[in-house]
């Protein structure tokens, strides 16, 4: 019992700890709040971006960053911060839904290929929380699985030790399948694949070359995913299927 | 004169009125000419000197029938002596074109003349190939309007050299595309007018284009031919590019005109007195005007290929010498504003088949066909000018785009090789125009349905979030790990410590169920000792102690738990005899109601205490 308050103790001492330094940013924050009520857009970019250069993020930082892209008309600076604040919470529903009107106001309307609907159904378990949300459920599970199995071995009670054996095994199972989703949400995260087109208008080149044969054009805003890189060269593929080469000057990674 | 006349012909009227039916030697002649050029028009005549019914030609097969048969009579008197003849002649006359060279006969006539059939002589025409100036094969083909003139007579032989039409090459040898001059000549002696093209020459393999213009065309000089003089005219000239390479002929040129010719001095009868009678310029004036019709010789032009090696990518046939430039008449711009981009080829050449430049523009660009406008000269030496594209590209789309060079191969005859030229690079820099009709076009309002018209995006989080280090998560993190880490150590340590006081537990219980009989049999010991003292308290004491001891450590069940049903439980779980466990409460029974019942106890302690004793070591047996 003792090392398990001391640990809990240790666990309030970590959270304040990472919490006390972003608390400072809040003042920046609320500036930048103001500035974005008021009007002035440029003025909030700034303010939002200082918070970011100082090491800090947030799902709600970049969506307030969008936004006032947003409203400045730059379409695919704001879908860049759109698509990262989604990245750090993919369950957000107000980020999801400006995701959606601003990619109605950029040039290129891809039809994304339709996925089998195992793997629709599993990314969209995935985007269901955030990774620390996750992390969290797993750690839930893993607790709740090991106070069962307590229960299993200290009670004498049969029916009690039936039931906690039986929940045991279920939430260790749980536990497993939400670890290995949380994995996937962090490789997601860590293994960043996915860009912004900035440049208005690129041909996208059949190989690395410019004298190569133009294949399609995309415009600003639209989103690609990066398959490989040869020097300054990106290989991409858009959300219909489509693959080629573009210079990585054009682009913005998320 | 004039009388003589006049009486010849008041004699001529009388004597015809008399009647025609004399008797006289039917003859009947076919006469043509014996040797003709391939191509050549002459006329076939079949003459019978009476009046004739029912003629039937024969079929010529190796000529070209132009036309027949026509019909003509003469008639004429002789007077000699005071004897009046009279002849008639009546004629048949094909216009035929000799095709192809060899020696025909022609078959004979047949025609009735008094109920009588009388057959023409054969004839055998021999068609050689024509001499290499056309100016000769010209004039014997006399066009069927002049035939009463003549008296159906051929035509006359003297106009044959007076008037021809020739036709010159500037290079019978050119390159593919290179020009090459093409003049039709008119050549005379005599005065000519009323000129008019009958067949145009066809140029097969060459694209043509006309030097003269309709009315001009007197370039008139005079030129001595075999100390002849002959006016000269250009009557036609023409600049020929030849598309293929190889030997291509370009047909003769066939005209007709009118010219006044010295009218054939020629009798039929060979009679001196009547040839002066005739050629008596009363009834001969020297000239008349007749219609000719003339054909130039036709030309064969050898066409070399253009070197084979070292062709440019994207020759197009242009062959010449050229010049090729560009502009454009802005570089920065709003989407929507067009660009106006010009190239201009000029120089001499093949250059009106230059129609086409490769040109691409950027996809985004809305583009036209170009404008070409052609601004041509002809001059001596063929054609010059200027071939202008005009490109009109409206961008809708903002961004920065590169015109790519257009490049322009042709084949320098100077140089004889090919050239490219290429235009400069041009950086267009399309800024978003102000108008709204760029954005129309793809705006996502349309794209998607009604419902998001007039949306707008949710609002800013104003309420104070939680920020985290940028790239930390607690996913992965050492703080993650430790949370699960600690509570299965925890969870371990636990199991560990609990199934060691599990064991310690069995221990105790181990040794108190093999300490219970000794137990029993301490406090019955004691309470026999009482029993001899008499103590009936202390020994009901130690009897329940001993039966309720023995049990609790025996069945390790707590003090606090034992009841007779409890007991009565662990009996049976243990499968003891029935008849000992009823035994065993009724000794538990007797013991505590003889503890607690007032009145004599000492009477049943001996029995309490065998029976206890009894009990016991029953028991002890039957759990062995």
């Amino acid at each position: 019992m003792r090392t398990q308050r001391r640990l809990l103790l240790f666990l309030v001492f970590l959270v304040t700890l990472i919490s006390a330094g972003a608390s400072g940013y809040q003042v920046i924050i609320d500036r930048a709040n103001k500035a974005y009520s008021d009007g002035s857009y440029a003025n909030s970019i700034d303010l939002y971006k200082e918070v970011l250069k100082n090491g800090y993020e947030s799902a709600e930082l970049y969506y307030n960053i969008g936004n006032a892209y947003y409203k400045l008309n730059d379409y695919s600076s704001a879908i860049l911060y759109y698509e990262r604040g989604n990245r750090l919470d993919p369950g957000n529903e107000d980020i999801n839904f400006n995701l959606k009107i601003v990619n109605n106001k950029i040039a290129d309307k891809i039809e994304p290929l339709p996925e089998l609907f195992y793997k629709r159904w599993y990314d969209a378990l995935v985007s269901l929380f955030s990774l620390d949300t996750w992390a969290k459920i797993v750690v839930i599970l893993f607790l709740l699985s090991i106070f069962m199995a307590s229960i299993y071995f200290i009670s004498r009670i049969l029916i009690l030790r039936k039931i906690s054996f039986w929940l045991s095994i279920i939430l260790f199972f749980s536990f497993l399948f939400t670890m290995l989703t949380a994995f996937q949400s962090y490789s997601r995260l860590k293994n960043q694949h996915e860009a912004i087109v900035f440049s208005p208008t690129i041909t996208v080149k059949s190989s690395p070359d410019e004298k190569s044969i133009d294949l399609f054009v995309i415009h600003e805003g639209t989103k690609v995913s990066i398959i490989d890189q040869i020097g300054n060269w990106y290989e991409i593929r858009i959300a219909n299927g489509s693959v080629g080469w573009l210079q990585s000057s054009t682009i913005e990674k998320i | 004169m004039m009388i003589r006349r006049i009486i010849i012909i008041v004699a001529g009227m009388i004597f015809l009125s008399l009647g025609t039916g004399h008797a006289q030697n039917v003859t009947f002649e076919a006469s043509a000419k014996t040797v003709v050029g391939v191509g050549e028009t002459f006329a076939v005549s079949f003459t019978v000197n009476a009046q004739g019914v029912i003629f039937r030609g024969p079929a010529f097969p190796n000529f070209m029938v132009i036309s027949g048969p026509n019909g003509s009579t003469s008639s004429s008197i002789r007077m000699i002596n005071g004897r009046t003849t009279m002849s008639i002649a009546n004629s048949y006359s094909y216009y035929l074109q000799a095709t192809k060279e060899g020696s025909y006969e022609i078959q004979p006539a047949t025609i009735t003349v008094d109920n009588k059939v009388y057959k023409s002589n054969s004839l055998t025409i021999k068609v050689i190939q024509n001499p290499g100036s056309s100016g000769q094969n010209p004039g014997q083909n006399t066009s069927p309007q002049n035939r009463n003139q003549q008296q159906g007579q051929t035509g006359p032989q003297s106009a044959s050299n007076d008037v021809f039409v020739k036709a010159f090459i500037s290079n019978a040898a050119p390159l593919q595309g290179e020009g090459i001059i093409v003049t039709y000549k008119i050549f005379t002696k005599v005065p000519i007018s009323q000129i008019a093209f009958t067949k145009l020459s066809s140029f097969p393999g060459f694209w043509s284009q006309n030097l003269m213009k309709e009315n001009e065309k007197n370039n008139q000089s005079t030129q001595i031919i075999d100390g002849q003089q002959y006016v000269v005219a250009d009557i036609r000239k023409i600049v020929l590019f030849p598309l293929k390479s190889g030997t291509l002929t370009i047909d003769p040129l066939e005209l007709q005109c009118v010219a006044q010719v010295k009218r054939p001095t020629k009798t039929r009868t060979g009679d001196p007195f009547f040839d002066d009678f005739f050629n008596d310029s009363f009834f001969n004036n020297s000239y008349s005007t007749i219609e000719k019709s003339l054909k130039s010789n036709p030309l064969v032009v050898n066409v070399k290929p253009l070197p084979a090696e070292n062709i440019p990518v994207g020759f197009n046939g242009a062959v010449g010498t050229f010049s090729f430039n560009s502009t454009i008449d802005k570089t920065k711009l709003k989407t929507n504003d067009a660009i106006n981009l010009k190239f201009t080829v000029s120089g001499e050449g093949n250059i009106q088949l230059i129609d086409k430049l490769d040109m691409t523009f950027p996809p985004d660009f809305e583009t036209y066909d170009p404008k070409i406008t052609s601004a041509i000269n002809p001059i001596s030496s063929g054609i010059a000018g200027t071939q202008t594209f005009e490109y009109l590209v409206i961008p809708r789309k903002p961004g920065n785009f590169t015109l790519k060079p257009v490049t322009f191969t042709y084949f320098d005859l100077k140089k004889r090789q090919y050239v490219s030229i290429s235009t400069p690079q041009y950086a267009i820099n399309v800024e978003k125009g102000s108008g709204e009709s760029a954005a129309i076009t793809y705006s996502g309002v349309n794209k998607e349905d009604i419902k998001y018209i007039g949306s707008d995006i949710r609002h800013i989080k104003n309420q104070p979030f939680t920020l985290q280090k940028t790239g930390v998560f607690f996913f992965g993190s050492t703080f993650f790990y430790l949370c699960l880490l600690i509570p299965l150590l925890l969870f371990i340590v636990l199991i560990i410590f609990w199934k060691k006081q599990n064991a310690r537990k069995a221990d105790i219980q181990l040794m108190k169920n093999r300490k219970a009989t000794k137990v029993a049999r301490n406090r019955l010991r004691k309470a026999e000792k009482f029993l001899k003292e008499q103590n009936k308290e202390e020994f009901y004491i130690e009897i329940s102690q001993a039966l309720w001891g023995y049990l609790s450590d025996k069945f390790n069940i707590p003090l606090a738990e034992l009841s007779m049903e409890s007991v009565n439980d662990a009996l049976i779980k243990k499968n003891v005899n029935e008849e000992i466990i009823r035994q065993f409460t009724e000794t538990l029974n007797d013991t505590e109601f003889a503890r607690f019942a007032p009145g004599e106890k000492s009477l049943f302690m001996d029995k309490i205490f065998n029976e206890a004793l009894e009990i016991i070591s029953k028991i002890e047996r039957e759990l062995r």
